[in-house]
């Protein structure tokens, strides 16, 4: 018997009962939706991963400034500013670091005439550009004589530029940060989002020394709330980090049993977590995809037996006008696996649909590859096979005589 | 070499059920030539079904030799027999026997398509052969739409359709009323007449009976009577109205006690 003869009666036999096939196949719909959306799951996050660590800029660990324990009692982190401008200059010394910028946060109203936002401000040094790969769209970033001279001058992100001049330029123009005038010197061109969960579109770039002069009070002359420290590459940051641990420990006077006043931010870190995440995800999603296909294939192979017992005195009929016992088989077996990659089918689909509807939030890619179609697709089709097997086989055993008398 | 084109020799069958033996053929001996129409007769557990299963390749005999077309089908496996079947016996049943969810061109056309001849030409000849049984304007419809007359003459298109050498009709008529079963019996002489097609025909009927030439009477398992058909029938007349006479005699007489 030709294959397309027999795709084309497991059509008939599917239609015959269409409400029952489909509640047949549901178990496999869910079961290969669930596989696809795993792997569609496992990729987004890793890509989505990549994607933050590229705009945070690569390699970077965040030095913060932490409550010094001072005989056992804990003080409110910031209270005590145990970073100076001088350890950062010393991280930056070290030889396993590429380079390092101190940095002062604050929020401030930004306004231009009757315009006004209220955003994240960070005094740092020109390194800062350079480590945290921040890219001028117009003008100049801040320079080493912007901080040595307290310069009034600020960077504008992207967005914090649109909304204060719309299409304007926005270079040479004053702007108030907390009622103090600064000229605007440069745009970025980065988006998305920055170490501290901000929007980096929003921020604005002052010098340090300006910052610490006009914008915030700091606990001494000299403090910085972080280090933002680069190195060599993906391999070094570890070592990088105990270097600096050792270096601050030092410089801090810390005594070998005390904890560290300071605390280390490994970006990487996150990606680790991240990705350890994606994988406790897919391994859930996984299973109950497993458990999904194995609930839905033995659905599939109690649904055939009925069909085979229903379809007794068919199967008779065909037997005595010619079907061989592997006619037969592969009669149910087929019916079995075109039951099983339909489904298949409906659930990849179904996944597809959903994961448009991720994407859509635009929070979050999730894209339904071909190798996650083809590994469902097959899958499916081994379900069938395997659960399939049995009552095709029941079938071929049937003797003709029997079959006939069956009512 | 010219041999029978059936030919059974101390064919015996036993059923069992919970190793009790019982047996149903008793050694039958049969021979039948290719243009024959013969016509196998018997009340109900004279062995009669189970001599059509075996004639159909359906059923094996426990002892004995079966050769049908020359093959030799006690040797025979599962799918040989199968192969045996779809080359040279038509069946047409007492039910009909069609498969419900399928064109009636598609169920004349199956015998083909287990044949392995391809889909297309297995159709073409299936809508030919539903013609000669004038059904051709009805390939298209589903079984459960046609009368059972119809549906009967679907069955023998399909019987025909892949040139068997021989034809085996169980109660053709079994299903179906007076008129209808005259013009089924018609296709089925006709048949025998005209083309030399080979044609068994199991029934109980004596008028249905009376269209084949030969007659095969079973008795407990065993021939009563291999002869000419209205030799037969008229011996069967015989006894029948002697049985009745005996049972009314019976009756009179208890009445009388």
């Amino acid at each position: 018997m030709k294959f397309t003869q027999l795709l084309a009666e497991s059509a008939g036999a599917m239609l015959a009962n269409p409400l029952r096939t489909l509640l047949t196949m549901l178990g496999i719909i869910i079961g290969i939706a669930s596989v696809v959306l795993m792997l569609a799951v496992g990729d987004g996050i890793k890509a989505f991963i990549d994607k933050q660590l590229a705009v945070l800029g690569s390699n970077l660990v965040l030095v913060q400034a932490d409550m010094r324990k001072s005989a056992g009692a804990r003080l409110r982190t910031g209270t005590v500013q145990t970073l100076t401008l001088d350890d950062a200059e010393a991280v930056n010394r070290l030889p396993s670091v590429v380079g390092a910028a101190p940095m002062l946060t604050m929020f401030s109203q930004i306004s231009v005439g009757n315009d006004n936002s209220n955003t994240q401000v960070q005094g740092t040094t020109p390194a800062s550009f350079r480590i945290r790969n921040l890219r001028m769209a117009k003008g100049s970033p801040i320079t080493e004589v912007d901080v040595a001279s307290v310069a009034r001058v600020a960077v504008l992100g992207k967005k914090t530029a649109e909304q204060l001049f719309y299409k304007a330029d926005p270079i040479g123009q004053t702007i108030r940060i907390d009622n103090q005038s600064f000229q605007v010197t440069g745009v970025l061109d980065n988006e998305g989002q920055s170490f501290d969960a901000g929007d980096i579109g929003e921020i604005v770039i002052v010098p340090i020394s300006t910052a610490r002069v006009s914008l915030i009070r700091t606990a001494s002359p000299r403090s910085v709330q972080y280090v933002v420290a680069q190195s060599k590459s993906a391999e070094s940051v570890n070592d990088m980090v105990v270097d600096i641990k050792e270096l601050l420990r030092d410089r801090h006077r810390i005594r070998a049993d005390d904890e560290d006043d300071f605390r280390v931010v490994n970006f990487g870190e996150f990606a680790k977590s991240g990705a350890a995440i994606a994988t406790g995800l897919s391994v859930a999603l996984g299973f109950i995809g497993a458990i999904s296909l194995v609930v839905g294939g033995i659905g599939i192979m109690n649904i055939m037996l009925v069909s085979v017992t229903e379809r007794t005195r068919e199967i008779g009929i065909r037997m005595a006008i010619g079907a061989r016992p592997s006619d037969v088989l592969w009669q149910f077996l087929i019916e079995a696996v075109a039951i099983c990659v339909v489904s298949g089918l409906i659930g990849i689909a179904l996944s597809a649909a959903l994961a448009a509807a991720v994407s859509s939030s635009g929070k979050f890619e999730l894209v339904v590859g071909v190798k996650a179609i083809l590994i469902a697709t097959l899958f499916s089709g081994a379900v069938g096979v395997f659960f399939g097997f049995y009552p095709a086989r029941r079938a071929s055993k049937l003797q003709p005589v029997e079959c006939l008398r069956y009512e | 070499m010219t041999t029978a084109l059936v030919e059974l020799r101390d064919v015996r069958k036993s059923y069992f059920s919970n190793r009790i033996e019982t047996p149903v053929l008793h050694g039958i001996n049969l021979a039948m030539q290719r243009g024959e129409f013969v016509a196998i007769m018997g009340q109900s557990g004279s062995g009669k079904s189970t001599l059509m299963n075996v004639l159909g390749c359906l059923d094996t005999p426990t002892s004995g030799s079966y050769s049908l077309a020359g093959e030799d089908v006690g040797s025979l496996s599962r799918a040989a027999l199968a192969g045996l079947r779809n080359r040279t016996i038509g069946f047409v049943f007492q039910s009909f026997n069609l498969l419900k969810r399928m064109s009636i061109l598609d169920n004349v056309a199956l015998p083909l398509i287990y044949a392995g001849v391809n889909r297309k030409q297995a159709r073409e000849r299936a809508q030919h052969q539903l013609a000669r049984v004038g059904l051709g304007e009805l390939a298209r419809r589903q079984p459960n739409q046609l009368s059972g007359g119809q549906q009967q003459r679907v069955a023998i298109a399909r019987a025909l359709v892949a040139d068997p050498p021989l034809i085996l009709a169980d109660e053709p008529t079994g299903n179906l009323d007076t008129r209808t079963s005259a013009d089924i019996m018609a296709v089925l002489t006709e048949l025998n007449r005209d083309r030399g097609q080979s044609i068994i025909l199991v029934t109980h009927e004596p008028d249905i009976a009376a269209f084949a030439r030969r007659l095969v009477r079973l008795k407990d398992g065993l021939v009563l009577y291999d002869g000419p058909a209205r030799e037969g029938l008229r011996e069967l007349a015989q006894e029948e109205a002697v049985n009745l006479a005996g049972s009314l005699s019976t009756a009179t007489t208890e009445e009388q006690a």
